[in-house]
């Protein structure tokens, strides 16, 4: 895939202060191209420009997702710029702005800003065994680094995709990690907590960390990524250490309640930083010993 | 400042001839003063409001709330996709800043230029002009601190009269329109600037030793749940702040039109962190209480390099429970630390 996509997203983020400083809360619109049911709770959304072209984004980064009337929310990006000029969202209907997404259709127009926030290390990766480590809508965004990975499979050694849900009913994007699942150039497990009667399930059942002590984990030249609920976090983090790997190689993606995206309205703080411009994506050893980060 | 330039162009005016000044500027400037109303409350209005009140010291309500009100329209739905606001027609002047209130105002310049400029803020805050007035003027008789190069203008009262000095270009052409009134002598200004400097400095000093003892994690969390037992979650605290700048954005419709707005919003209530999932960083009340103290002592010192409590007065005044900056500080301090 093309390189010069790293490029296109530099030279927009060096435009951001020029548009943003006329434009910093006004979306643009954009056409849904699609909706996919993923669960009974969470769809897919497959976003175009209105003039096409790229969105200029990084997988790891949000967008601000508006529906005017109703308000706006925070929202991974799930796709990755190498597959083309459209954004998806993995949306979950979680009150009233999602779930006036979730009743949007084809054709319909969104608005959006962003992209917004860090992106993962993907220069710094290169090179590196990755552990890509999701949990129920962590995948959104795991996605699009994931999707990156396989278009440039080539700049990364072995990569490995643990992805953790509560049932079988919760796994997100089922067709794709069965792809990766089968597929030569990845290693791919995933595991529900519960797998209620009468379900069929031919992966593991149990905590994701259970399945973190198996692996043959080289842990200087590894890179582990983790982004899913709250709870997950210390536990994966705990079993990765005992596997030797440090905070400084240690990527997550933190969720915080946000309300403008751009560092302003003060909901997303951590201590000294902003999870919407500093974040969401961090290095372990910028926020392990800031209190109530992790 | 060229502190030459500025005594050069410095003057001497009664309050009623200031106020016919402020008059004049109404033509170029949209002017906001102190005045006293009716019911003798004394606020920030234009000059028909009121009586002119230059004297009495702080406002009670944020200065900073003109560039940044408690409701601000960020969008409407317009035919051509939403429409922004546009910046104001005529820059404000705004009189009446103290010299900590100008401190608070350069921050908040800071915070809505970095990162990403927040163009609604600064659609009245550019060309606007500073005012600060300082001096023998203080409530109970007491001597405001003089805010120096801080401001576009100042207003220095020595007793009686207002020494009026420029200190920005604006401020200078603005000064050097009194031409014609008497010119006023420098050794008053030095006197006055004495005064400021002899001012007692004990709180900053308490503030520095607060911030050091959060900084260094001296403070326990037991300290935070017997301060947050005393807080009502009434939110004055933050709505009086002129350095706090949180928050929160909603849709209305207005004459069959959305609009998207902001409205200030508060870090004491249980609701400010809660994400959809739930999950609430700041789910207890000693966390709050802990977060109002700590993000301005603490966290923007590591963020901005300095603190961003400029020691007001506003929440000690309006905490019906005793439990303001300074009040906190000082139970800290005595405690944990010294000063
Ligand atoms: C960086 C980032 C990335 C994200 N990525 C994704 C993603 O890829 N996919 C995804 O699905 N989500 C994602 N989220 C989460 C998403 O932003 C939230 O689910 C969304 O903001 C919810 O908005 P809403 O208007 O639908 O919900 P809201 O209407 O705000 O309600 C959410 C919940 O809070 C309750 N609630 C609302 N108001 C109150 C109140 N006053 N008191 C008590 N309870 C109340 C509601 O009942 C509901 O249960 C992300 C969040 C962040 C910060
Ligand atoms: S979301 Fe507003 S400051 Fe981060």
């Amino acid at each position: 895939m093309d390189n010069s996509i790293d490029r296109a997203a530099d030279r927009f983020a060096e435009r951001l202060g020029v548009i943003d400083k006329h434009t910093l809360y006004r979306p643009f619109n954009c056409t849904l191209r699609s909706v996919r049911d993923l669960t009974p709770s969470e769809k897919m959304f497959r976003l175009a420009k209105l003039e096409g072209g790229p969105f200029g984004h990084r997988p790891g980064q949000f967008m601000q997702v508006s529906v005017l009337g109703i308000g706006e929310a925070p929202i991974s990006v799930s796709s990755s710029p190498t597959r083309g000029d459209y954004l998806e969202l993995g949306v979950r209907a979680a009150g009233t702005l999602t779930s006036a997404l979730h009743r949007l259709k084809p054709g319909d127009e969104i608005g959006l800003r962003g992209p917004f926030g860090t992106h993962f290390p993907t220069d710094e990766m290169k090179g590196r065994d990755l552990l890509l480590i999701s949990g129920g809508c962590g995948l959104a965004p795991m996605r699009a680094l994931i999707q990156y990975v396989e278009d440039r499979r080539g700049d990364f050694r072995k990569v490995t995709i643990l992805y953790g849900a509560k049932s079988p009913d919760d796994v997100l994007y089922k067709d794709e990690l069965r792809g990766w699942r089968n597929s030569k150039i990845f290693e791919c497990q995933v595991t529900v907590d519960r797998v209620p009667g009468g379900t069929c399930w031919d992966a593991n059942v149990g905590m994701i960390t259970k399945l973190i002590p198996p692996l043959q984990i080289r842990p200087d030249d590894t890179t582990a990524v983790i982004v899913g609920p709250p709870i997950m976090y210390k536990f994966v983090i705990e079993e990765l250490c005992a596997k030797g790997l440090n905070a400084g190689n240690i990527v997550v993606s933190l969720e915080r309640h946000m309300k403008c995206g751009v560092g302003k309205c003060g909901h997303c703080t951590i201590d000294h930083l902003y999870c919407c411009i500093d974040g969401p994506v961090f290095r372990l050893d910028q926020v392990a010993n800031l209190k109530g980060a992790i | 400042m060229c502190r030459k330039d500025t005594e050069r162009t410095m003057r001497l005016l009664t309050e009623r001839q200031l106020e016919a000044f402020l008059r004049s500027a109404e033509t170029d400037y949209d002017v906001r003063v102190p005045v006293a109303l009716r019911d003798g409350t004394r606020t920030l209005g234009r000059l028909d409001d009121g009586r002119l009140a230059l004297a009495g010291g702080a406002i009670p309500a944020k200065m900073t709330n003109v560039f940044f009100p408690q409701m601000d329209r960020l969008l409407t739905a317009g035919p051509d996709g939403p429409d922004i606001p546009k910046p104001v027609l005529r820059p404000l002047l705004v009189v009446g800043f103290t010299a900590q209130d100008a401190e608070c105002l350069e921050f908040i310049d800071r915070f809505y230029a970095e990162n990403y400029r927040d163009d609604v803020y600064f659609n009245r805050r550019d060309g606007a002009v500073i005012v600060c007035v300082s001096g023998r003027c203080g409530p109970q008789g007491r001597f405001l601190e003089i805010a120096g190069g801080k401001c576009d203008m100042e207003f220095i009262c020595d007793g009686q009269s207002y020494l009026v000095l420029g200190y920005s270009p604006v401020g200078k052409a603005l000064t050097e329109k009194l031409a014609a009134r008497q010119p006023a002598g420098t050794a008053t200004l030095t006197e006055l600037q004495k005064e400021s400097d002899s001012l007692a400095r004990e709180d900053s000093r308490l503030l520095q030793a607060a911030s050091r003892l959060l900084l260094e994690e001296k403070v326990p969390e037991e300290f935070w749940r017997s301060v947050s037992d005393r807080c009502i979650a009434c939110t004055s605290c933050n709505l009086v702040c002129p350095t706090c700048t949180c928050f929160d954005v909603f849709d209305r419709v207005v004459d069959g039109k959305v609009q998207r707005w902001r409205t200030w919003d508060s870090c004491q209530l249980d609701g400010f962190m809660r994400e959809a999932s739930g999950h609430n960083p700041m789910g207890l009340e000693h966390q709050r209480t802990r977060r109002r103290i700590h993000h301005k002592l603490a966290a923007d010192p590591k963020r901005w390099g300095q603190l961003t409590c400029m020691l007001c007065g506003r929440c000690d005044d309006a905490c019906p429970t005793g439990i303001g900056v300074k009040a906190v500080c000082r139970e800290m301090v005595s405690k944990y630390g010294s000063v």
